[in-house]
């Protein structure tokens, strides 16, 4: 049913989308950037991409942090342009999408409240996709009580921040607890809005946040080892969904070393490659060693690094994924993620080229 | 000078943000009483403002090492080289961007000229 | 020959000239000590030069190093940099002073004085932790070759300033003090001398005087001997007269 009517409302922007998707770097325009001597020729070769001359009225030398905010800002002014043209239910979508965003720019102002900082120039580190009208509201706020109402009446994180934070949490948290338990409402509302949806978008949706979620479970788990974070707070950070949860979760609350953790992935097969140190990662693993080698050992780092490698790989797989299917707005969700991969990409390359690099310079995930 | 490096313990930085942010990941950063033992400097810093800090950061009696970027010292070069104490050290340090130099460090230099006559 | 050279306003006595010679002698022994210290101190000063060079090198791969695993944190995590800097509030990293001693010199050096801190552990936790973590480590090390190449040349600069100073005095003593106290020596030995000579000259002209003396109340003598020569023939004659008188009257007198 809903294939039927889709096209009335939300066809054109996704077949804006999927025009802006063959706009993504091909593997073979990956290697001609990967060919680059300097950043000057970087720029060059970019030019003759979709990115066109989005460099060009920038003064030499290039630093790589201008060539991530430009290539944002490219991906923003496309998403501005998608949110502008949606209606509902896709607006509401695209608003979820912006949310996670969000919240690391209120991550942000709170951090500089905290610290008692001028947190109008905080305005302009915030990430462009999570800037949302009333932010310069936020920064009015002199203290984190006033800076809680605030966020709870002015933002769209209101709901996030009611449900698992008071307050008084709010001073005396780690900034990355906060951080995570925002993250953990965020991925729920998210998911349980794609639910509501319905039809394709949920099935596909709920298989990218179901990963999403996992992602960030294995992740806080093998972070905080060895850190001030208790398994009890570690628990409540893990999302309330994925394909880990409940069992799995659970597994991993009490989890104490790496192995256990590969222990409570054994019931995912995709997730059970990620720990397999043979399978994939030889690109990664061996750069680790030349790194290594200059430095003596660095030994815990390796496992971990890897495996966020490859959590980047398997996230681009699945995005990939979304395209395959029509009628749904995961497309909308995917498409935003791969460009933030390849400017992530984009972004180490040029690091590569100008911290000159050249052996780590293949290690950034293509899409195509 | 044989007594006072006792009480010398901290580290000082002056560099732009990433050579900052790593050496805060190191742990060398010291806040206290709002005064921080680290300058961001960015395209946008005054050279007075360089200046002040590194005046203040070579006056202080608890920084025994002072770390500054190739480049930022570059800005203020005059001041640099006139710099003559030992204590707290200056170590010019590279940065991302700006590759070391080996011939605009105004220790190597002194050396080069020891070297040289 | 004693108005050569600077020398000391001394007042040439014998008493004087054994003290310059005194010092002198421990001119040149201290001469040839400095000179010694001056020499193991240039061989320490050329090793830490060449260690500095070398650290100054190894700085650089280090320090590309490091700021490239910071680059690797950025790609997995996004910018942490706002976080690190306000999170920040007392050092796990610090340096501890000891001190080295070459030759009497005290040269510093730093030791990294690193306690196992909790800051940043939860940076990154949903993402990136481990790139967080090994970058920490990678600017650990960094900072430790840092910390190395900072005493190394707080080392370089003290010995520079102490091999200055021993330098100058070493040309000092060498070409002031000693050549002062030798031309104190020959002046007092000149002085010296000439008084002797002076003295010499004195007693040789009081001999002269006494001879000339001498001669004179020689000749006076001589000439009072010639008087009384010629007086005792007076007087002789006198006397003969007087004996001629007497026999004279002898002769003469009736009675």
């Amino acid at each position: 049913m809903e294939a039927l009517f889709y096209n009335v409302d939300a066809g054109f922007l996704e077949g804006i989308v999927r025009g802006y998707k063959t706009g993504l770097l091909t593997q073979n325009q990956y290697n001609n950037l990967t060919q680059c001597e300097s950043i000057e020729d970087f720029r060059t070769q970019l030019s003759a991409t979709d990115y066109g001359n989005f460099l060009a009225n920038e003064p030499l030398p290039i630093s790589t942090s201008t060539i991530a905010d430009k290539a944002t800002q490219v991906l923003v002014d496309q998403f501005n342009y998608l949110r502008s043209n949606a209606v509902e239910p896709l607006a509401t979508f695209l608003d979820y999408i912006t949310y996670a965003y969000m919240i690391d720019n209120v991550i942000l102002l709170i951090t500089g409240t905290l610290h008692e900082r001028d947190t109008h120039e905080l305005i302009e580190r915030c990430h462009p996709l999570g800037v949302f009208d009333s932010m310069p509201a936020l920064c009015v706020a002199s203290n984190v009580e006033e800076l809680y109402h605030t966020v709870l009446v002015e933002t769209p994180l209101a709901r996030f921040f009611r449900d698992s934070l008071s307050a008084a949490e709010l001073d005396d948290l780690n900034i990355e607890i906060i951080r995570n338990t925002l993250y953990k409402a965020y991925l729920e509302d998210f998911y349980a809005l794609c639910q509501k949806i319905g039809g394709p978008t949920a099935d596909i949706m709920s298989r990218i946040l179901a990963f999403e979620a996992d992602r960030r479970s294995i992740n806080i788990t093998i972070n905080s080892f060895g850190t001030e974070l208790s398994k009890e707070q570690r628990a409540r950070l893990f999302p309330a969904i994925g394909r880990l949860f409940p069992e799995g979760n659970n597994q991993l609350a009490r989890a104490d070393d790496i192995d256990q953790v590969r222990g409570a992935c054994e019931a995912v097969s995709e997730y059970r490659a990620f720990f397999d140190s043979s399978a994939t990662g030889g690109a990664p693993s061996n750069a680790n060693g030349s790194t290594a080698h200059l430095l003596g050992e660095l030994d815990d780092g390796g496992v971990g690094a890897d495996l966020e490698d490859r959590f980047f790989l398997y996230e681009v797989h699945l995005n990939k994924q979304a395209f395959l299917q029509q009628f749904q707005y995961a497309v909308f969700y995917a498409y935003i993620r791969l460009r933030e991969q390849e400017i992530r990409s984009l972004t180490w390359i040029a690091e590569c080229i100008a911290q000159d690099a050249k052996d780590r310079i293949h290690d950034f995930i293509p899409i195509f | 000078m044989t007594t006072a490096f006792k009480e010398r313990n901290l580290l000082a930085v002056i560099g732009d943000e990433d050579t900052i942010t790593g050496m805060l990941l190191a742990g060398i950063g010291h806040v206290e009483r709002g005064k921080k033992n680290f300058l961001i400097v960015d395209s946008k810093t005054q050279v007075s403002a360089i200046e002040a800090a590194f005046q203040e950061f070579t006056e202080r009696k608890d920084i025994a090492i002072l770390l500054i970027n190739q480049h930022v010292a570059e800005k203020i070069r005059p001041t640099v080289d006139k710099y003559q104490q030992a204590f707290p050290a200056l170590l010019e340090i590279p940065s991302k961007d700006h590759p070391y130099d080996p011939a605009k460090d105004s220790i190597l230099k002194r050396v080069q000229k020891l070297f040289g006559d | 020959m004693s108005g050569a050279g600077p020398r000391e306003n001394i007042f040439p006595t014998r008493m004087a000239l054994t003290n310059t010679k005194l010092r002198l002698k421990g001119a040149q022994t201290g001469h040839s000590l400095l000179a010694k210290k001056r020499d193991a101190l240039t061989t320490r000063f050329r090793a830490i030069l060449r260690k500095v060079d070398e650290a100054k090198r190894k700085m650089g791969r280090v320090m590309q190093l490091a700021s490239f695993s910071l680059a690797e944190v950025t790609y997995a995590t996004g910018d942490i940099s706002y976080l690190v800097q306000e999170q920040a509030k007392s050092a796990s990293f610090k340096v501890k002073a000891k001190q080295e001693n070459v030759s009497g010199v005290v040269l510093p050096a730093f030791e990294v004085d690193r306690v196992p801190g909790t800051d940043f552990n939860l940076t990154g936790l949903g993402r990136g932790g481990q790139q967080v973590i090994r970058s920490k480590e990678v600017y650990a090390k960094a900072v430790e070759t840092l910390v190395e190449l900072a005493s190394l040349q707080t080392a370089f600069m003290i010995l520079d300033e102490v091999i200055r100073a021993t330098n100058r005095r070493v040309n000092a003593i060498e070409h002031v003090i000693i050549p002062r106290l030798e031309n104190t020596v020959k002046y007092i030995t000149s002085e010296l001398d000439e008084m002797d000579r002076e003295e010499f000259f004195r007693l040789k002209k009081v001999q002269g005087k006494k001879k000339r003396d001498a001669e004179k109340a020689d000749k006076l003598k001589s000439l009072q001997n010639a008087d009384a020569e010629r007086s005792p023939n007076v007087v002789e004659e006198g006397v003969e007269s007087g004996g001629d008188l007497l026999s004279n009257r002898d002769e003469d007198v009736i009675f």
